[in-house]
This record gives structure tokens, C-alpha cells and sequence, in this order.
């Protein structure tokens, strides 16, 4: 089993509330600018995404690969990091 | 719709869900097959001819786009014919056909199309690589689009299953899958009917002796009307011509294997019930009385007593266990295919049952390491030892650190005073002013 960064575990650890884009597990400075260019400015909202795909991991990952260019690792990272928040959360 | 068939050839359920897929209004329910034959030639084989013609706007505005989006497609590629390009498609055509390759679709809103379009474009290009890939030859294309039609009837009966399976797995395995069940089932069903057409009274089996007589090509591909006809027909009636056909038990066990819920019905005609009972009560009996039965010059397959084998019943194996026959003449023939040689229990020399000469101890200790136990249950263990001294050694040294000289010579004649008054008289033994001593403080 891969170990999860710090990021992952602070994110995973308490409710989301407003927190920005950036503090998803696998997205740093540069995805979470484009993100928020999208439209995508808060934590949420990625979430919402995700939810609508169903929590579907392929979807999701190819979503996230359109949208701001995300490599494998990063798409991975933060669809672990918004799968675990929803199995504690929601 | 990937094949081009005649829709009289559809059954009324597989017609229905074509023109729902196609958001066509469906006829009364008790309409007659012909009414829903022709919306479906009207409809269907209509918009395949790039026209189409519908009752709501709009849908006429939909399908006047996707009518549009069939000729351009076809004539950029030439390859996906079949199915429209999916961006042309709406959100319901688009839900409809990843449902059909068994992808269950979230919703279609403006950020998610894209997604799914992408997947069904990549699901296309699945499908149609591996029909190619398995097309031997025309005739067999031919046989398999029949069986695809004829495995309708299961589709019905298990759509999502079959969906399912088709989304996990490769389409190409399923069909494949199917086929061989299909096949083994013509084989089987094939045979019986070759053995026993007389039996043939009721109206579905002549149907199916009619295509007993045609060619054994012909009949594989009428495979569905045998399999409506036998999910139709009662078991009893066809109970006896199991007993003396050509029966290929393997090819039950196999049936067995890979089918569903839907077989049970069919599987239970093939199979008598009572050969099944006997065969898995035996099997279990086999195992169980291993150890019971000691005469070792009776028949090494335990028969058991309560079951009545079956006298008329012969079942030959054609993947026949001659091994077996030759150095267990008695044994039996299964209908699992399943025999059971059981081993002599092996006891002990000359078949005494063994004895053990000396109780073993609970535990396998050397006796040095239970004097050490002993020792160490009386003493205080070390760790404690060890806490203590630290404790004692830590108070000595707050002791020593904290307390100023002043208050350690207070200490030391207060504690004098009090020792000089009653500890001394204390000490010395037997004098009558000790008692006196301690009662003045």
C-alpha cells in the first residue's frame, strides 16, 4: 500500500469547510491556478465534480487530466485524497 | 444497433427496448407483434437510411441532428457505420448507448458530456476491433449474428447481468462465452430431440422437431426457439427421453458451471432429480463414512443404503474414466463425473489402533526452565527492582538538592529530640520507664 503525504492526511482529516483547491492532495501551485481559472476555486467544488462522476476513478482522473493537466501521479493523489474524505465525511 | 436484422425475427420484449432506445412511443400494451414490427421498420430502419420521422418536436429537432450526424459520420469514417459520433448524440442516446456497453452513466451535464463521449468513442472502438479480430469467416458471422439474436431470449431474462458482464470483461469473451453455451445447449438439446421426436406432442416441440429435421447448421442457429421451447415446456414431459439418448454428462457438468439463474429450470429437466440427490448424498457419504467402515473386503465405494439407484438409467461416459473401470469394476457412474476412491485410514501397524505409551505435558519445557519459573514467581521481578532503586535513588537526590542546611539541622534535632525522648526508652528493652517515657509526648 503507498503511504499518503502530509497533505493528504491534513485534508482527510477534518471537514473540507472552505478550504482552497490547493490544499487537495496532488494539486500544488500551478494545477490549482488553472483550476480556479475553470471555475473550480474551492475544495468543494472539485468535489462536486467528483461526486457527479459518480466517484468513478477513471472518470474522475481523466476530468482532472482535462481540465488542468494533471499527471498520472497527481490525478491519483487526489482522487485517494477526495475517496477517503468521502468515506470519513459523507 | 450493430446488426442489421429483420426485426420479424425479434421477439416483442427485444423490439420494445429497441424503440425505446430510440425514443419511439410504444404501441398499447396488448398490441400485436406486427404493430411493434413495423414501428420498428418504420423507425428504426428508417433512421439507419438517414431519415427519420417522430412525433415531438423535439425529438424531430434531435433526430433531425443526429440524421445529420449519421451521413457525416459515414462518410468521415467509414468504420463506425453502425453508431453515430457520439458528440451528435443527445444525453439520453448517449446514457442509452453507454448503457448498452454496460456503463452505468452518471449525469450528462456540461462538464461530464465530454467525459462520456470520450468513453464511448473508446468502447466503440473496442467493440468493433474485436469483431474483427473473431469474423472467421461469413457463414460463422452469420451463425453468430443468429445466436446473438437467439440470446435475446437470456438477455430479458438477465439484462443487467449479461451488461455487466460485458462491461467487465471483453465483449469479444462474452461472446464467445455465450456461444459455447449456446452450442453445448444445441448439442444437448440437439441430441435429445434426435432420440425421442416421437415424444414430441405438444406445439412448441414440433416446432423443435421440425428443425431437428433440417440441417444441424440450420438448427444451431434456431438455438432460440429450442431454448424458448424448452423454458416453456413442463419437466415431466420430457423426463424420458433423457434416459436413453446419447447424454453427455461432461457437457452437463460444464452447462452447470456456466450458467445462471435462468438454467436451473433447464438443468433441472435434464438432470432427474432423484440422480442428483443420490449423486451429491454419495459423494458426501463417501467422505464421511471413510473412517466408519472397517470391513476391507466389501466394495471400496460406499454405496449409500437409503437411495434407490435408478435401474433403467444407463449414462455412458463419453470422456469415459477406463482406469477407473478396470480397477474398480463396482464403482458407479456419477452424474457429476465426480468419483470418489477412498483411501484405507491408516491407523497404525497391522491395523492396531495406536496407543500412546506416555501422556505428553501440556507444554514441552525443559525441567531447568520451570525451576526458573518457579524461582522467578517468588521473587519480585527485576524490572520492579530496578524501577524501585531508581525511585529511591531520585528521592535521595531531590532530598539532597532541595532541602538548605539550616532546615536539614531543624530536621535532624527535631527528629533527635523526638528519638532522644522515645526512641531511646524505646530501645531499651524491658525497663518499666519506657512505657512511662512515651506517655509524657
Amino acid at each position: 500500500m503507498s503511504s499518503t503525504s502530509q497533505k493528504h492526511k491534513d485534508f482527510v482529516a477534518e471537514p473540507m469547510g472552505e478550504k482552497p483547491v490547493m490544499a487537495l492532495a496532488g494539486i500544488g501551485e500551478v494545477l490549482g491556478k488553472r483550476l480556479e481559472e475553470k471555475g473550480f476555486d474551492k475544495a468543494y467544488v472539485v468535489l462536486g465534480q467528483f461526486l457527479v462522476l459518480k466517484k468513478d476513478e477513471e472518470l474522475f482522473r481523466d476530468w482532472l487530466k482535462d481540465t488542468c493537466g494533471a499527471n498520472a501521479k497527481q490525478q491519483g493523489d487526489c482522487y485517494g485524497c477526495l475517496k477517503e474524505w468521502c468515506d470519513a465525511f459523507l | 444497433m450493430p446488426f442489421v436484422e429483420d426485426p420479424a425475427h425479434l421477439s416483442i420484449a427485444r423490439l420494445k427496448s429497441d424503440l425505446l432506445a430510440h425514443n419511439v412511443a410504444l404501441p398499447p400494451a396488448a398490441s400485436k407483434k406486427e404493430v411493434y414490427v413495423e414501428l420498428h421498420l418504420k423507425n428504426i430502419d428508417q433512421k439507419n437510411a438517414a431519415e427519420f420521422s417522430s412525433d415531438d418536436e423535439e425529438e424531430t429537432r434531435e433526430a433531425a441532428r443526429e440524421s445529420s450526424g449519421f451521413e457525416h459520420s459515414r462518410d468521415k469514417d467509414p468504420e463506425v457505420t453502425q453508431m453515430p459520433d457520439p458528440s451528435d448524440l443527445t444525453d439520453e442516446y448517449l446514457r442509452e448507448a453507454l448503457l448498452k456497453h454496460g456503463v452505468k452513466a452518471g449525469p450528462i451535464v456540461a462538464s461530464t458530456r465530454t467525459l462520456y463521449e470520450n468513453k464511448l468513442r473508446k468502447l466503440l472502438l473496442h467493440s468493433n476491433g474485436d469483431d474483427e479480430l473473431y469474423s472467421d469467416s461469413e457463414e460463422e458471422q452469420e451463425k453468430r449474428d443468429d445466436i446473438e439474436s437467439a440470446c435475446s431470449v437470456l438477455e430479458e431474462q438477465k439484462p443487467e447481468e449479461a451488461k455487466k458482464i460485458k462491461g467487465e470483461n471483453d465483449k469479444a469473451d462474452l461472446h464467445f462465452h455465450r456461444r459455447d453455451y449456446s452450442y453445448q445447449q444445441c448439442f444437448l438439446l440437439s441430441s435429445r430431440l434426435r432420440a425421442h421426436p416421437s415424444r414430441n406432442e405438444k406445439p412448441s416441440s414440433k416446432s423443435l422437431s421440425k428443425n431437428v429435421t433440417k440441417s444441424s447448421e440450420r438448427s444451431k442457429s434456431k438455438s432460440s426457439h429450442i431454448l424458448a421451447g424448452v423454458s416453456k415446456a413442463s419437466s415431466t414431459g420430457q423426463h424420458s427421453g433423457l434416459r436413453s439418448g446419447t447424454f453427455s454428462i461432461t457437457q452437463m457438468v460444464q452447462e452447470m458451471e456456466s450458467r445462471g439463474s435462468l438454467s436451473d429450470c433447464t438443468v433441472k429437466e435434464l438432470n432427474s432429480s432423484r440422480v442428483g440427490e443420490h449423486c451429491s448424498r454419495s459423494y458426501r457419504f463417501a467422505m464421511n463414512d471413510l473412517d466408519k467402515s472397517r470391513s476391507t473386503d466389501q466394495s471400496l465405494y460406499h454405496t449409500p443404503k437409503d437411495v434407490h439407484p435408478p435401474r433403467g438409467m444407463k449414462l455412458p461416459q463419453e470422456s469415459g474414466k477406463p482406469i477407473l473401470k478396470d480397477l474398480f469394476p463396482d464403482t458407479k457412474p456419477t452424474t457429476t463425473g465426480i468419483y470418489v476412491t477412498p483411501r484405507r485410514p491408516i491407523k497404525g501397524a497391522a491395523q492396531r489402533p495406536v496407543q500412546y505409551s506416555y501422556s505428553y505435558p501440556d507444554t514441552l519445557v525443559s525441567p531447568v526452565t520451570l525451576e526458573r519459573r518457579e524461582v522467578e514467581r517468588r521473587l519480585v521481578s527485576i524490572h520492579i527492582q530496578i524501577l524501585f532503586f531508581f525511585f529511591v535513588a531520585c528521592i535521595l537526590f531531590y532530598i539532597y538538592v532541595n532541602v538548605q542546611d539550616s532546615t536539614v539541622l531543624a530536621l535532624l534535632d527535631s527528629f533527635s529530640h523526638c528519638f532522644d525522648k522515645e526512641g531511646w526508652a524505646f530501645l531499651q528493652p524491658g525497663t518499666e520507664g519506657t512505657q512511662a517515657v512515651c506517655k509524657q509526648d
